[in-house]
This record gives structure tokens, sequence and C-alpha cells, in this order.
């Protein structure tokens, strides 16, 4: 039988704001253990939470993206649950009326730009909760209260996925969205966002869910991979044998690349969820939904498809530019100038000018290169006045200094030679010179071409046509 | 309404000798025989309400606790943690 795999994911997002989000201590990852902590975020009894203005904010923004309706007065709540890294022994959380809900990511699933709508149930706003750490050589368990307090979002999406490959789709484009919105460092090893997966099977054609199992401790976007496909053939392994699927929580280790049953459905948590006494009402004024509403970028997504459509850009170019905004601004600000093509700009781009800032571990912004003076040097390459080798010599010469392309063209004399007479010399020379080579491209060895039009523009150091110089050996050679 | 103690005395991780689990059944369920005599509130709109709106904080760092402070009261303190019996998963 053939089956279709149904995935929901959970993802809980570490917000980037300066304060925790019940006090005011530091929201800070790395600290030293124990230093960003008060009475309020240790749990201490007479103390009283108040709510970080910017984490709403955060979480309306999140919100909006994700093409949510707002909850714009909404109420915390109480989720009861005993472990040594929650000193209340109770998380301040959202139930029954999440800040956010009933969103929906189009999710972009293949390179020709198509896309897939996932919905997404709810976004609420919560605590994080300690760091136990553990040692081998230690009998006990030790606390490290930092992190308590971190203000998070939990994204909760429908069972909408129907591969491991659609649920890579949607997470990147969360991640890629809060990015963004720049709310969320979106560190993976440091646990910035983390990842519940809920993974059903059924038989294909069915319109009814299978029972779905939820697996904790899923770390990395791959991980979430491989989760759900060990996760799924074990279920359809259960199924082909006459065995029935139970309602479970498991644990992902992913070294081991498999899970582990953690509970089952008769152990599940009771949390005893109720409205949280120590905080009111929370609102936010129509006029401030308006602002952070009006306060979304272009997403990711979105300027994605764009860049494909609008400058016929691939996949590829398009997706690397959606993925560092900066450049996709500096694209466009070249293209703008209409002095040269899209996809010369992005080539050179993401080519030699990202190869240079990496290796300087710089950004654009770092650079001398306004879209001005990369205009005016592809439109030199494009016009055949300098060959792209003269070009990448002009880049460096460029890129971190105020010279302009033509000031270097002409200080190094690296203007183009498309003097015909003069190639044709140089073609000749060559040939002479090369009479083994010759021969063998005339006994088939084609791609000898290449080599001959490496020694040709050595012999015109690097000046020559490349182009003209290659049609003058092709027709020399088969004439 | 009834009331498991030992249900309770878990989620709570009390341990309760069994001993006493009669006593704290009764004593539990004499409050709970308590409560249920307050007069019925009306059930009406109990959805959050502007006017109980509360004054958000202004994102801005105060000064955490020193360390020594954070775990004066702890009964075991190591590398700067607290001590907890060995907790995994």
């Amino acid at each position: 039988m053939k089956y279709e795999i149904v995935v929901g994911l959970e993802v809980h997002a570490e917000l980037n704001t300066k304060t925790k989000i019940y006090c005011g201590c530091k929201n800070s990852f790395g600290s030293m253990v124990n230093s960003n902590c008060c009475p309020i975020c240790t749990g201490m009894p007479g103390t009283l939470p108040t709510l970080n203005k910017s984490v709403v904010d955060y979480a309306v923004r999140m919100g909006y993206a994700l093409h949510c309706s707002i909850n714009n007065i909404c109420k915390m709540d109480r989720k009861n649950y005993f472990y040594p890294d929650l000193p209340k022994a109770y998380q301040i959380s959202q139930f029954d009326i999440p800040l956010c809900e009933n969103g929906y990511i189009d999710a972009i699933v293949d390179e020709e730009g198509h896309t897939k709508r996932i919905g997404v149930t709810r976004i609420h706003i919560e605590e994080d909760a300690g760091k136990l750490i553990h040692s081998d050589d230690f009998a006990g368990s030790l606390v490290d209260f930092n992190r308590c307090g971190v203000p998070l979002i939990e994204i909760v999406s429908e069972p909408d996925m129907r591969s491991s490959a659609e649920a890579k789709a949607y997470l990147d484009t969360i991640k890629a969205t809060l990015q963004y919105l720049g709310i969320s460092d979106c560190k993976m090893q440091e646990g910035s966002i983390r990842c519940d997966v809920n993974v059903s099977v059924r038989p294909e054609g069915s319109t009814e869910f299978g029972t779905r199992v939820e697996m904790k401790n899923v770390n990395s976007f791959s991980a979430t991979v491989r989760a759900i496909e060990y996760e799924a053939a074990r279920q359809i392994e259960i199924l082909e044998n006459g065995g029935e699927i139970h309602q479970e929580t498991r644990r992902w280790d992913d070294i081991a690349g498999k899970n582990i049953l953690l509970r089952s459905k008769e152990d599940a948590q009771d949390y005893r969820y109720f409205p949280e006494p120590d905080l009111k009402t929370v609102y936010v004024e129509e006029s401030r939904l308006a602002e952070l509403k009006a306060s979304i970028p272009e997403l990711p997504n979105d300027k994605l498809l764009r860049l494909m459509k609008q400058y016929k850009l691939p996949y590829f170019d398009a997706n690397l530019m959606a993925e560092n905004p900066d450049k996709a601004d500096y694209f466009e600000a070249v293209a703008a100038l209409g002095s040269c093509q899209p996809k010369n700009i992005s080539n050179w781009l993401l080519g030699d000018i990202t190869r240079i800032i990496n290796e300087k571990n710089l950004t654009l912004a770092d650079t001398s290169l306004s879209a001005e003076k990369l205009a005016e040097m592809l439109a030199m390459i494009e016009k055949g006045e300098i060959s792209t080798t003269a070009g990448k010599t002009v880049l460096e010469e460029i890129i971190f200094s105020d010279k302009t392309a033509a000031d270097v063209v002409e200080e190094k004399g690296l203007r183009q030679m498309n003097d015909t007479a003069a190639l044709e010399q140089v073609v000749r020379d060559i040939l002479a010179a090369n009479p083994k080579v010759v021969e063998d491209y005339r006994g088939g060895k084609t791609n000898a071409l290449g080599f001959l039009v490496g020694q040709c523009m050595r012999a015109s150091k690097g000046k020559g046509n490349p182009n003209i110089m290659r049609e003058m050996l092709e027709k020399a050679l088969n004439g | 309404m009834e009331i498991d103690i030992k249900k309770i005395a878990k989620l709570s991780r009390l341990a309760i000798e069994p001993e006493r689990e009669e006593k704290f059944q009764k004593d539990m369920q004499n409050i709970i025989d308590m409560v249920e005599q307050l007069p019925e509130m009306e059930a009406g709109d109990l959805s959050p309400k502007v006017e109980d709106a509360m004054a958000l904080r202004e994102d801005v760092v105060e000064p955490s606790l020193p360390r020594e402070e954070v775990l004066k009261n702890a009964p075991q303190v190591a590398a700067g943690c607290v001590v907890v019996p060995k907790t995994v998963g």
C-alpha cells in the first residue's frame, strides 16, 4: 500500500529583545552562568512579573508577516509542570487566546518557484526555561537560570505538510522571515530556534488523519528532515505488519538516527492551565497595530519570487539574494541603472564580490563599490571594452578604493584588443607554435581548443578579445 | 468534585506516606466541599477586557542580582549553579 506522510510543526523561536519577557534582566546568550537572574525570573515568592512591550511588538510583527489575525485584546495563562529548569514550577504562556492566529505561509517547494500554502494555527508568547547541565563525573545535575524568562514565540502549524521536503521549506521560510524582521538571532547551535515535530501516516487517498506521534529534541532543520523520514518509515512498518500506531511522545536522537519512547498518551502531562493572576489583560492599541503592520518589509519568499520574475534570474541566484537582503538591495540598485544585464550583475555579485568580502570577513557596506561603479565596469565588459579576466583585476582595484573602472583600465592598460588584424597575427603565431595540439584537435580532441584560446590570451597579455580569437581559431582549424 | 490525592501528589512531586493518604484525601475533600458551597458566580462574559489592560514594561535592561545572592538559599551549589538530583530527558 502507498502511504501519505502528514506533518505538523511547533517552532519555538527566542526573541532578541534587550530584556527578558517578565523582568528587566539582560536577555543574552553565553553569559556567565546564573549572572542574568533576579528574584522574578528565579521564581522567588512574592515577586510580580511585568510584560515586556517589545515582546508583544515582535510577536505581532511575526503575526502580520505570517498573515495572521491579531488578537489585540488577549491574556496570559499559567501552564503548570514540575521540572528543575523551571523554578516557578509554571510557565507563563498563552492558552485559549493566542496573540496571533489563523495565518499561513506560502513555502517555495521547487526551483520553478511553485509554492505550497501551509496554515499557521497560532503564534503565542511565552517564557523559556533554564538550562540543565549534566556531567558523567558528577552525581547531580546543575541548573543555570540565565535562560529562564527569555522571550519565546511558539508558532504552531496546521498538519498541512506532506513530506520532509515541505517541512524543510516551511522551516526555511520561518527562519528567513524572523531574520528579515530582525526579531530572532536564529542560531540553531545556540538553540534559538527549536522544533517539535508531529508525524502521522495514512493510506494515500484517505481523508482521515492517522494517529500522530510527537517528537521532541529536534535541534536543527536537517535533523527535522531525518526525524520525519525515520518516524514515517517506523509507522509504515508497524502498519504493514498489522500493528497500530499509539499516540505518544518520542525523543529524537540525531546521532543514533532514531527515536525512543519518552511517554505514552496515558502519561501525558496534565498542565492545569488557568488565567495568569499576576498579569492583567494584554492590549495593543489599534494605532500601534497599524504602525507594526506598516513596519513589515517585503518578505523573503515574496522577494525571491519577484527577483525571479522581474529580472529573469534563476532560483539559485534569487534565493541567495533573498537570504541576504543587503545583496538584493544592491543588486536592484545596479539593475536600476539599466546599463548592464541583470544576470551579469548577479554573477559578479554572488561570485567574485562575495568571495572578496567573505575572505576579508566584511559586508557590502564596508566596500567602496557604489552601484554606479559596478555598473560602469559591467557595461565595459558587456561592450567588449575589457575582458572578463581584466574585469576581475579591475574589481580588485576598485572595490576598496575611490578609483573607477575607467581609471584602472587606463592605468593598467587593460582595454581589450578588438583589432582584427592584430588578433589574427596572434592566432597565426599560436597555431604555428603548437603543431601537435592542432593535430590533436583535428584528430577529434576538440577540447584542445580551450588550450589554444588560453595560449592566445597569454600571448596578447590578457587583452585580446577571447571570443573573437576563439572564432578565428575555429575557422583556421576547421577550414 | 472528587479528589485523587495520589495524582495531586504526583503532579506536585510530593511524597506522601501511604498511611497518611487517607487523612490528606479527607482534608482536601473538605476544602473542596467548602469551596463548592460558595454562591455560584454569574458565568457571564469572562473574556479579557480593554478596561483591565495593564501597562507594558519598556525593554530597558535593569541590573540583575549578584550571583552570590541568586544562589544564597540553594541547598547545594557547584560551578556557579544550583545542584539538583540528576535529571535527564
